[in-house]
C-alpha cells in the first residue's frame, strides 16, 4: 500500500467519514496492490459508488437484496484508474440502484451533507460527493442516469462530469437504465476532473455501447458569433457563445438558484463569452420521457435480482417460483418496486404505445431540439437542481418532487450530451451549482469554460467536521 | 388504476405486495402515469423512436470467452451451495 495511506490516513479518514457517513465501505487495503505504483494520477485516493464492481470489494447497489455480495472482478473505468496510479478507498453510499436524489433510498446508512448536517448531500452518488467535499479523498465515481453525478455534485460544492453517453465504459456499473447512464467523476477541481475522464474514457470491446472518445471540434459559426458579440476575447482563451433556454430561467426556480444562474451569467460575460438566450420547448416533457424509459429499462435490468445466483435470499420457500417473489419482494426497497412497476406498466400489451413508445419519440424531439439550439451555441447554461440542498422530511424531499427537479439535469441523458456542474454560490452556508451542456464529445469546451469560472468561484470548502 | 391492474403488474415483475404496498405503490405509480400522459400534447406521429441516443448500429465480437473470470469467485456470492451446485428448492 503507499506510504501515503498509512494509519495516519486511515485516522484522519475515519473520523472524517463518522460525521457524514459517505462510506458503506472504507479500507484501502482491499484492492491496493491492483493499483500501478506510479501513474498520471498516483498519489490519488478515489472512493466508489457502490453500484461499480471493485473486485474483492462488496457491490451491494444500496440494496439489502444484494447485501453481502462480494464483486469477483473490477470496473473498467476504475482499472484504467488503477493502472494511472489512483488507489480505491472504498465504496460509497447511494439511493438504492441509483433511484433517488438524497441517498435517503439506500438500505444501510443516512448520508450528511459535509456543508449542514441537516441537509442530505443529494443523490444518487450522494456518498461520492460527501467523500470529496469532506476531503476525505481527491474525487470520487458515480454513475449519472437522469443527473446523479451533476446534483450531488451541487449540492456539495463540486465539479461533477456526466461524460457523453458511451464516452467511459460502462463494463462493471450494474445496469439501471442502460441507454441513459454513464460513469462519470466528481472532483475539487476541473484540472483533476479532467485528468481522471482523460483516463477513463475510450472504447471498451467490454461494454459494446462504448465508443472512441476524440475532441469535437468547435464550428465556425457559433465561434464567429461569440467573437462578433463581444468584439473579440478578453480573457486568455477565444469567447464562447453561451445559451440559455429561456424554459430554464424563470418559473420553478426558487429565488437563491435563480439569482445564482444571474451570477453566473454575469461571470461568463466578464470572461469574454456571449450569453443568448434560446428556445427549448421540449423541456416540458423530459420529466415524463425520462421517467418512462427509465423505469421501463429497470423493470428489465431489475429482473436478474433473483436471490438464487447471489444476493441474500428469503427463508422457507418451497418452490422456485415462490423464492423469487420472497427474495425481491423483501430486498427492494418502496422506491425500487415503485419505479419497477411503473416500467413494468409501460412495457404492458396495451399501454406499451400509449406510453414507452411515444417516449422513445419524445425522446428523439429532445435530441433534436438540443442539435438546432447547438447549431448557433457552442454550450448550454442550466441550473442543477431548482431548489438548495434540502432537508429530510423537508416539502423538497418528497418523491414526487424530487422525481420533477430532475427537469435539468435528466435532457442530458436522453440526449447522450456531456455535461459538467460547478460550484455557483453558497447561500445561507448552502452550495449551489450550475452546469454547462456540450454537443456530444465536446468535454473540452466544458472544461475550457469551467476553468475561468472556477478562477472567480472555486471549490467551497465546507470547513473541519 | 385498479388494484387489479396494479396487481397484474406486480405478478409480471415478480413482486407481491401488502396491503400497505398496494395502497402506498398504487397511489404513487398512478400519480406518475398521469404525469407522464402529458407527453400526448407533443406531436410525434412522423417521429422515428429513439433507442440509444449516439449508438447507430450493434455491434457483435467474436463468439469467445475473454477469460479472467473465475468460476469459484462468482459461486462464491451464491446464498445456498452444496459443492459447486447453487441449491433451489423442489421444482416439482
Amino acid at each position: 500500500m503507499p506510504g501515503s495511506l498509512d494509519g495516519s490516513w486511515r485516522e484522519r479518514a475515519s473520523a472524517r467519514d463518522a460525521a457524514v457517513g459517505a462510506f458503506l465501505q472504507l479500507d484501502p487495503s482491499i484492492g491496493a496492490a491492483d493499483s500501478a505504483a506510479s501513474g498520471p494520477l498516483s498519489g490519488t485516493t478515489f472512493g466508489v459508488k457502490d453500484n461499480i464492481a471493485v473486485r474483492g470489494y462488496q457491490l451491494t447497489c444500496g440494496s439489502r437484496l444484494l447485501e453481502g455480495v462480494v464483486s469477483p472482478y473490477t470496473a473498467t473505468a476504475v482499472e484504467r484508474l488503477q493502472r494511472a496510479g489512483a488507489v480505491v478507498a472504498g465504496k460509497t453510499n447511494l439511493d438504492e440502484f441509483g433511484m433517488g436524489s438524497s441517498t435517503e433510498n439506500s438500505a444501510f446508512k443516512r448520508t450528511l451533507n459535509p456543508f449542514d448536517h441537516g441537509r442530505v448531500p443529494g443523490g444518487s452518488s450522494g456518498g461520492s460527493a460527501a467523500a470529496v467535499a469532506a476531503g476525505i479523498v481527491d474525487f470520487a465515481l458515480g454513475s449519472d442516469t437522469g443527473g446523479s453525478v451533476r446534483q450531488p455534485a451541487s449540492f456539495c460544492g463540486l465539479f461533477g462530469l456526466k461524460p457523453t453517453y458511451g464516452a467511459v465504459s460502462r463494463y462493471g456499473l450494474v445496469a439501471y437504465a442502460s441507454s441513459l447512464e454513464v460513469i462519470g467523476v466528481l472532483a475539487r477541481s476541473v484540472d483533476l476532473v479532467e485528468r481522471v475522464f482523460a483516463v477513463m474514457r475510450g472504447e471498451d470491446p467490454r461494454d459494446h455501447s462504448s465508443l472512441p472518445w476524440e475532441s469535437a471540434a468547435r464550428p465556425a459559426r457559433a465561434a464567429k458569433a461569440a467573437k462578433a458579440a463581444k468584439g473579440g476575447a478578453r480573457g486568455k482563451t477565444a469567447p464562447l457563445c453561451v445559451g440559455l433556454p429561456r424554459e430554464c430561467a424563470g418559473e420553478g426556480l426558487c429565488p437563491e438558484v435563480r439569482r445564482t444562474l444571474e451570477a453566473t451569467k454575469e461571470r461568463l460575460a466578464g470572461l469574454g463569452h456571449a450569453v443568448a438566450e434560446v428556445d427549448l420547448p421540449t423541456l416540458e416533457h423530459v420529466v415524463a420521457a425520462y421517467y418512462v424509459i427509465a423505469t421501463a429499462e429497470a423493470s428489465a435490468n431489475l429482473a436478474r435480482f433473483d436471490g438464487i445466483r447471489y444476493g441474500r435470499r428469503a427463508g422457507g420457500a418451497v418452490n422456485p417460483e415462490e423464492l423469487v417473489l420472497a427474495s425481491r419482494s423483501a430486498g427492494f426497497g418502496d422506491e425500487v418496486k415503485l419505479r419497477i412497476l411503473l416500467g413494468t406498466y409501460v412495457l404492458r400489451s396495451g399501454f406499451q404505445d400509449q406510453y414507452y413508445l411515444r417516449a422513445q419519440k419524445v425522446r428523439t424531439a429532445i435530441r433534436a431540439d438540443f442539435a438546432r439550439v447547438f447549431d448557433s451555441v457552442d454550450l448550454l447554461l442550466m441550473p442543477v437542481y431548482p431548489v438548495p440542498p434540502f432537508a429530510p422530511g423537508s416539502a423538497e424531499a418528497d418523491p414526487f418532487a424530487q422525481k420533477l427537479a430532475d427537469v435539468y439535469t435528466c435532457s442530458a441523458n436522453l440526449a447522450g450530451l456531456p455535461a459538467l456542474a460547478f460550484p455557483a454560490a453558497v447561500e445561507a452556508g448552502l452550495p449551489i451549482g450550475m452546469q454547462l451542456l456540450a454537443p456530444p464529445f465536446a468535454e473540452d469546451r466544458l472544461f475550457e469554460a469551467c476553468r475561468g469560472l472556477e478562477k472567480i468561484f472555486p471549490s467551497p470548502d465546507p470547513g473541519a467536521p | 388504476m385498479e388494484a387489479e391492474e396494479l396487481q397484474t403488474t406486480a405478478r409480471m415483475a415478480r413482486l407481491s405486495l401488502s396491503t400497505a404496498e398496494e395502497e402506498r405503490l398504487g397511489r404513487a405509480v398512478e400519480r406518475m402515469l398521469a404525469y407522464c400522459s402529458h407527453m400526448a400534447s407533443l406531436p410525434v406521429d412522423d417521429l422515428e423512436p429513439t433507442t440509444h441516443a449516439l449508438l447507430t448500429k450493434n455491434r457483435l465480437r467474436p463468439d469467445e470467452s475473454p477469460g479472467g473470470q473465475s468460476a469459484d469467485a462468482l459461486l462464491a456470492n451464491a446464498p445456498e451451495r452444496e459443492d459447486r451446485f447453487i441449491l433451489i428448492p423442489n421444482v416439482l
